[in-house]
């Protein structure tokens, strides 16, 4: 709709600026009618229920009725003094730093493997590894639930055959295994979108580099090292911070196969949240807080974004200077 | 890497791809056991004698079909809109020029990067004001807000990637606005709608903590993954239809990726590329 701006525009000029402005908010008014229901749903349901939940943040409030007692910023100071809540911080981060370096090395072999234009069912291997991504972590978590709650003797027997362990396991109501679990269910669960990631980085590599560069003798080691790495840099900034992003938000998993039990062994900070919010804590009768949650959840968000950003500063600092001297 | 693969990589593939896939095969499996044959046959993903009675016990008597409808509703629904909604912003936000409009691109951007509190409860007042707490509805409007920054900034590039000649030829030959957008515009868009589509699908499908947050206080309104929660929790025992619910959960959407997974790969794997 250039033309109809630059059409208005000499008459605006002669009949003053406000009539003019008016007359260009008329000839669009079908570009207002076609954006207004996308900014109604924004406004309403994504910007107004985060200024929202800022207020909330100044009361002491069980999330009942309405808000009422004050307490200026007391919140953030007990989120900060409250062993649970660096707890569930510290197990989140236990999981973002296993998950992610072990899936994104796991999903780079698989991406190379199937990356071979001469491999037949390239693509049916690969729906076959991304397929779990697509399922729902509430539903994948109850059937690991039921797999080891009915069957984990089958593997205590295996490893007390091999001389792994002298006593039974009980994999999900151990604070140690429980975790490792839900780390080795998420690294299961997401890893295709990994995958996916990587082949499209790899499919941006010309063959003919490969070529020439097997022509001069290189090995599939040299290809890997001088051609596929720094070639796969740029695009593998972004899988990592992708990768790191969705890794933080883990929620559905631990809600289901633990909530967060036993003893907050496997809390996570959004499991934290959600249980201030919405009461349920395993094996505790800690009192709703809604203003506790929020202010818990704020930080939280404050400390990603930070970290986001530094961590993209951080890559792409590293991305400039190996590509530099490559 | 042109060689052609060794027989070795394809075992190698196909027997890492059906271990990865083993926790569905064993679900799919166990959902037609017996109980006496769930716990004798443990981790065999293969039933003795197929017992399809699982399945309509699951669907009736545990709710599952229920549960199913207002799944299907939901997804259907938040489809729907998204898209209509996204497709009409993203085109006008690619296309058009008009006052305010850097004031909307702002807003969009900016919710990428404010840090979010805990804005279920909000959403929860508004949908109580809106005296919407006790229909599909709530849960619709919200899946459907949670997915249009993401599906407006797709039309938008979709669509300013689309030669503006078409454009200018409808409008010479009288064509307005609407006919424009619904006529030309929307029918090119089609890769991108599946695209979106697909997106909204799977995570409106699959969504656990917004339908959790929003039935705590009306069972009838669970969708399947929060009534296969709730199901531990009140039938603990009842292990066998746990599994013909989780099949019941888990087919529809991938069946539907598997029609249309190139939509949803492509779409992946253009985020990354940008």
């Amino acid at each position: 709709m250039t033309d109809v701006r630059l059409a208005a525009r000499p008459r605006a000029l002669s009949t003053g600026t406000v009539s003019g402005l008016w007359r260009r908010i008329a000839a669009a008014r079908w570009s207002y009618l076609y954006v207004l229901p996308m900014l109604v749903l924004l406004l309403a349901f994504v910007i107004y229920p985060i200024i929202a939940s800022l207020g909330y943040t100044f009361y002491r409030w069980d999330g009942i009725g309405e808000p009422g007692d004050f307490v200026g910023l007391a919140n953030f100071s007990r989120v900060m003094t409250d062993g649970i809540f660096w707890g569930a911080l510290r197990n989140t981060f236990f999981y973002v730093l296993l998950v992610v370096p072990i899936q994104l090395v796991l999903a780079l072999a698989l991406a190379l493997v199937l990356n071979n234009r001469r491999l037949r069912l390239r693509t049916f291997y690969r729906t076959l590894f991304f397929l779990p991504v697509v399922t729902s972590a509430a539903v994948v978590g109850v059937v690991v639930q039921l797999l080891f709650s009915n069957f984990g003797d089958v593997v205590n027997d295996v490893l007390m055959s091999l001389g792994l362990t002298h006593e039974y396991i009980d994999w999900l109501g151990d604070p140690n295994f429980a975790m490792i679990i839900i780390i080795g269910v998420g690294i299961w669960h997401t890893l295709g979108y990994n995958l996916v990631y990587f082949l499209a980085g790899l499919q941006t590599i010309p063959d003919e580099l490969y070529e020439a560069a097997r022509l001069d003798g290189a090995g599939a080691f040299a290809c890997f090292r001088h051609i596929t790495v720094p070639l796969l840099r740029s695009v593998g900034v972004v899988i990592v911070l992708l990768s790191v992003i969705g890794s933080f938000q883990v929620f559905d998993l631990v809600q289901v196969l633990t909530n967060g039990g036993p003893y907050f062994a496997t809390e996570v900070v959004n499991s934290y949240i959600y249980h201030l919010a919405f009461g349920g804590f395993s094996g505790s009768s800690v009192d709703r807080d809604v203003g506790l949650a929020s202010a818990a959840s704020f930080f939280y968000g404050l400390l990603l974004i930070v970290f986001a950003v530094v961590q993209a500063l951080f890559l792409r600092a590293l991305v400039r200077r190996r590509g530099g001297r490559a | 890497m042109t060689r052609r693969a060794p027989v070795m990589t394809h075992v190698f593939l196909l027997v890492g791809g059906v271990a990865w896939l083993y926790p569905f095969l064993w679900t799919l499996g166990s959902s037609l056991k017996s109980t006496d044959e769930f716990f004798g046959r443990g981790l065999d993903p293969l039933p003795g004698t197929p017992l399809w009675s699982n399945y309509a016990q699951a669907w009736q008597g545990a709710s599952f079909g229920q549960y199913f409808l207002n799944t299907l509703t939901i997804t259907v629904a938040t489809v729907l809109i998204t898209l209509l909604v996204t497709a009409m912003a993203g085109y006008t936000l690619a296309r058009t020029e008009f006052p305010g409009k850097g004031l909307v691109l702002v807003a969009v951007a900016a919710t990428v990067f404010l840090p979010h509190g805990y804005t279920i409860i909000p959403i929860f007042d508004i949908m109580d004001g809106l005296g919407l707490l006790n229909s599909l509805w709530s849960i619709i409007i919200v899946q459907s807000a949670g997915g249009i920054v993401f599906g407006t900034f797709l039309f938008m590039g979709y669509f300013r990637a689309i030669d503006r000649a078409l454009e200018d030829a409808a409008r010479v030959d009288g064509a307005n606005f609407h006919q424009v957008f619904w006529r030309i515009m929307l029918p090119l868009a089609g890769p991108m709608l599946a695209t979106v589509g697909l997106f909204t699908a799977i995570s409106a499908w699959n969504s656990f903590f917004i339908p959790l947050v929003f039935t705590l206080a009306r069972p009838e309104l669970r969708t399947l993954g929060v009534g296969m929660y709730a199901f531990i929790g009140e039938n603990s025992t009842d292990w066998t239809l746990l599994c013909a619910g989780s099949v019941i959960t888990l087919a529809p959407i991938i069946a539907i990726f598997l029609v249309l997974q190139r939509f949803f790969v492509n779409g992946l794997a253009g985020a990354v590329k940008q």
